[in-house]
Parts: structure tokens; C-alpha cells; sequence
């Protein structure tokens, strides 16, 4: 490609331009209506929370991400590679969505019926159980059968290289 | 580098269109389902004018709400999926390339952190953690529609390329091969994670899923009166109001007769029995068997129109739900009740001693506790 077209090559022209005409009213809505409630919404920590969220995801999750799917490429063989980066997602999230639970930030004293398991046992368990599939998972990609299979076909997995093809 | 972001093959395995179109459908999916039950349950609390908001079916809320809370659980594990996927597009150069790719990038912002948001936030809210100091469900309402007009530029520009990439057939080249499989592998591992995800919070209202719901709000049968509870007496503040010998449900207002009954003066009248959940907006749920008086019944004794609207309120003394309003449809279903027994046993002072309101329909916090007054319209 000589030169750069105005929009990426994913993105419809005609499409965006629609997007535009029926997204913009409804955003500005929900702008308007956060200032016009600004005494719950309290607009200033709200716009914090929110590009906050954003600045977080890409400053640390995304490089953490990056570093850990680094450390699978270096350190596990290829064809247990997706297996494990699955398992590592499964984990990452178990923890993330469970961790108010585990530390009971919600609890209230006065009522046991809320938050009343142990989470922290919890997210233990579904995390072995995450890892429990891993295993049978790698287990299942290093089978004879699908070994055979893959040497007949085009592509044989390699166990060192990595096919970002760069 | 421009290139590199401009080609349509794999920049990686996984960064490429077709995990961004299968993800990206997935999480239209799921945010458009969070938008609608969303804005069902706004109507719901916070009905315009030109809204009736229905007495039935009596389960109805607590499947939308089950729904809102559990399309948004699925969606967590996709939205961190996509925004790994497209995430080196994010640092493509140079920036913008035309005035209408910098608008489409820029609609980015409000789509990313207010989804990012509404997810961080829905969780904390099941989790009841509220480390801000905004009123949760106002900022959710409002951030939702920002993401969700972000979100139809972002499908507008994208639909088309999300409907080639996922309509490709298998045979296409793209589809073949390693990196193929790796794509298949990283989507159905995320899609797995996504279920399991419901799985292991849905237990708070569906109760087969109970038992392997790590991290469910709350446990069918725990409770008083083997009942989860929203909000104790002693947090509400009602403890020795509600324990008061004197106490009176007074209903007044628009009536030809005011009146002033004792708990005993309830009992007395027609008792009426229903079947109703109480389906909160934290997604979890529960049914019980409720007795009482029928809203409908004391309106008439009051003379005043049985399909009257009213609003209840509480002995709390404070508190955003310490009053709720019943409109016209629910006032004159019979099961609209002010009930004084719970499954046969009188209420446990945690599950709104002596009076609560129990309706069909209705969100868990207008299902008001420790009620005192009916005040009709």
C-alpha cells in the first residue's frame, strides 16, 4: 500500500458516517444527563473512573498481559502454547472479578446472608479446575493420533518458532 | 509500521480481524442485552410519565435483571479479549489519517473506558463495594449511554468487516493452518472462560447452579427465615421502630376514610397468599410464599379506587428507598400485597417486620421493608 487511505481498511466510510449521525445524540445524551444528575453522578470522579478504567487497562493489564504471554513463548513448548494462555486468562479473570469477593470489601455484619461463602476457597477451587483442563487439554494436543495427523498434513507444529512470520 | 496495520493478515496470531469480529459480535451481543434489560429496569424504578410499567408477569424483572447481571459477566472476559486482540491498533502511527479517522478513534475513548467502566463498576455494585463517591446505579445509567452511542459508531464502522470476516467459510486461506487453530483455541478459551464466569455467579438466582457458584452474592435458603436479605433492620436504622407496640400502618391521602390499623387489625382483615420472588437488581433472586393484605382490598376499605396510585413508605428513617411508588396496574393486581407472613411464619424483622410491600414484578428495592404508610394519589 503506496499511500495511506483516509480509514483503516476494516472501517466502512458509509458505515461510520451512520454510526456517527445515530451515536453522537445518544452520547451526548448521556453526557447531558451526567451533568444535569451531577449530584449523584458527581461528573469530575466520574470522568476519573472512566478514562481511569481505560488508562489502567493499557498502561498496566496490557503490558503485564504482554509480559506473561512473553514468558509462555519463552518458556513453554509451542503446542501447549494455547492451552496455557487459556488457562492463564481463566485465572487472571477468576481472580480480577473475584477479588472484592474474596476480600469481602461489601460484607456487612449485621446481614450474613450477604457475601455469605468463603470466595477466597472458591476461586481456589475454579482455578484448579481451570488448570485441571489445561492439563487434559495439552494432553489431548500431544496425543499419538493427532501427532500422526498433523505430520501427514501441510504444517507440521514447530516446538521453537514462532510463525509471527516478522 | 503503517503497513504492519494496514495489512490484513495476522500481525500475530491472535491480533487479527477475525478474533476482533467474533469478539467484537460477542460483545455487541452481550452490551446490547446489558442496554436493554438496563433500560428496563430504569423504567422499572424510574417510570416518565408516558410509561406503564407492568404488573406481569409477576417473574418478569427477575429474569431481565438476571439477564443484565449475567450478559455482563459474560462480557468481561470478551472486552479484555478484544482489547488484547486490537490493542496494537491503539499505537498504530500516525495517529489519525483523516479527519473521520480521528473522530472514529477518538469514539474510541468513550467506548473503552465506558465499557471498561460498566463492567468494573456492575461488579463492585454485586459486590457491594463502592469505592467512589457518585450514586452507583445513576452513573451506570448515565456512562451506559455514552458507551452505548460509542458503541453504534464503532458497530457502524465495523459491521461490514465484521460480517466478512466472520461469514468467511473454513476452506478461505486464512481459515488453515496453525495460526488458524491458535485463533480457534484463544476464542473458545476466552468463550469458556465467559461461561464459566455465569456459571460461577448465577447461583444467586438460578439455584441448580448454586452449589458451584464460587462467587455468587448470595446462597438460596441462607437467610432468616431461610431467605437472603438486602438490607438488616439494624442497617436501616428500624430496629425498636418496627418492634414498637404502637406501630399503626396509616393510609391516608386521596381516601374518603382515613385509616390507622394495628398489626392485629391486618391480620384481621382478608388475608390473601402469592408466590413471588424478590428479584434484586444485583441479579440475584428468590421466591417465597407471602401472605397478607392486598393493596388493592385496603384501598377499597379507604374508598378510594382500586386501581389508585400510591406510594409506600418506610420506618426508615432515610435512605434513597425509603419510599416507593405503585402505579395504577399494580395497585390492582391482588397480589400486590402488604404482607405480614413469610412461608407461613410471621416476618423476621430483617425481611421488613411488621408490614412489607411484595408486588409482581417489581425491582427488590421497591419491594419496601417495614412499611408505615400508604399514601394514595
Amino acid at each position: 500500500m503506496d499511500r495511506p487511505p483516509g480509514l483503516p481498511e476494516t472501517t466502512s466510510r458509509r458505515g461510520l458516517l451512520i454510526g456517527l449521525v445515530l451515536g453522537v445524540p445518544v452520547i451526548g445524551y448521556g453526557l447531558r444527563g451526567a451533568f444535569v444528575d451531577a449530584d449523584d453522578t458527581h461528573p469530575t470522579e466520574l470522568a476519573r473512573w472512566v478514562i481511569g478504567a481505560a488508562l489502567v487497562h493499557d498502561l498496566v493489564v496490557v503490558p503485564v498481559a504482554a509480559a506473561v504471554a512473553l514468558l509462555v513463548r519463552r518458556f513453554t513448548p509451542r503446542r501447549a502454547w494455547p492451552p496455557v494462555r487459556s488457562g492463564l486468562v481463566a485465572t487472571g479473570v477468576f481472580v480480577a472479578v473475584g477479588w472484592p469477593f474474596i476480600r469481602g470489601y461489601g460484607r456487612d455484619p449485621t446481614n450474613p446472608s450477604l457475601l455469605p461463602r468463603n470466595y477466597g476457597a472458591g476461586v481456589a477451587a475454579a482455578v484448579v479446575v481451570v488448570w485441571l483442563v489445561v492439563a487434559a487439554w495439552v494432553a489431548w494436543r500431544y496425543m499419538p493420533a493427532r501427532i500422526t495427523r498433523w505430520s501427514s498434513g501441510s504444517r507440521r507444529p514447530s516446538t521453537r518458532s514462532s510463525p509471527r512470520g516478522r | 509500521m503503517r503497513q504492519r496495520v494496514a495489512a490484513p493478515g495476522p500481525q500475530s496470531e491472535l491480533h487479527e480481524v477475525r478474533s476482533a469480529a467474533w469478539l467484537g459480535l460477542g460483545l455487541g451481543i452481550t452490551f446490547g442485552t446489558c442496554f436493554v434489560t438496563g433500560l428496563w429496569s430504569h423504567l422499572a424504578q424510574d417510570p416518565p410519565a408516558w410509561f406503564t410499567y407492568p404488573a406481569r408477569p409477576a417473574g418478569l424483572y427477575r429474569v431481565t435483571q438476571g439477564l443484565h447481571v449475567a450478559s455482563g459477566v459474560a462480557a468481561i472476559p470478551l472486552l479484555l479479549a478484544k482489547l488484547w486482540v486490537v490493542h496494537p491498533r491503539f499505537f498504530e502511527w500516525p495517529p489519525a489519517r483523516s479527519v473521520l479517522h480521528a473522530v472514529e478513534r477518538l469514539a474510541l475513548v468513550p467506548l473503552v473506558g465506558g465499557g471498561l467502566f460498566q463492567l468494573l463498576s456492575g461488579t463492585f455494585n454485586v459486590a457491594r463495594w463502592y469505592p467512589w463517591s457518585f450514586f452507583f446505579p445513576r452513573a451506570h445509567f448515565w456512562v451506559a449511554w455514552i458507551t452505548i452511542g460509542a458503541l453504534a459508531i464503532h458497530v457502524g464502522a465495523k459491521a461490514a468487516a465484521t460480517r466478512d470476516a466472520v461469514g468467511r467459510r473454513r476452506q478461505a486461506p486464512e481459515s488453515q493452518g496453525e495460526l488458524a487453530t491458535d485463533r480457534r483455541a484463544f476464542l473458545g478459551g476466552v468463550a469458556a472462560t465467559s461461561v464459566g464466569l455465569v456459571v460461577a455467579t448465577a447461583g444467586g438466582t438460578v439455584t441448580a447452579l448454586s452449589p458451584v457458584s464460587v462467587l455468587a452474592q448470595r446462597r438460596p435458603g441462607v437467610g432468616p427465615q431461610g431467605f437472603p436479605v438486602n438490607k438488616s433492620a439494624a442497617a436501616a436504622g428500624v430496629t425498636d421502630l418496627a418492634r414498637d407496640p404502637t406501630f399503626r400502618l396509616v393510609i391516608e391521602g386521596a381516601v374518603d376514610r382515613r385509616l390507622e390499623l394495628s398489626l392485629d387489625d391486618l391480620r384481621a382483615l382478608p388475608q390473601r397468599e402469592a408466590r413471588l420472588p424478590i428479584a434484586c437488581v444485583e441479579g440475584w433472586s428468590a421466591s417465597a410464599r407471602w401472605r397478607g393484605v392486598s393493596v388493592r382490598d385496603l384501598l377499597a376499605l379507604a374508598g378510594a379506587a382500586v386501581d389508585a396510585e400510591a406510594t409506600v413508605e418506610s420506618l426508615q428513617p432515610s435512605g434513597r428507598y425509603r419510599t416507593a411508588y405503585i402505579n395504577g396496574d399494580q395497585s390492582a393486581d391482588r397480589a400486590t400485597l402488604l404482607a405480614v407472613d413469610l412461608d407461613g411464619e410471621p416476618l423476621h424483622i430483617d425481611h421488613g417486620y411488621p408490614v412489607r410491600l411484595i408486588g409482581p414484578n417489581r425491582p427488590g428495592v421497591l419491594q419496601t421493608k417495614w412499611v408505615s404508610k400508604l399514601v394514595v394519589h
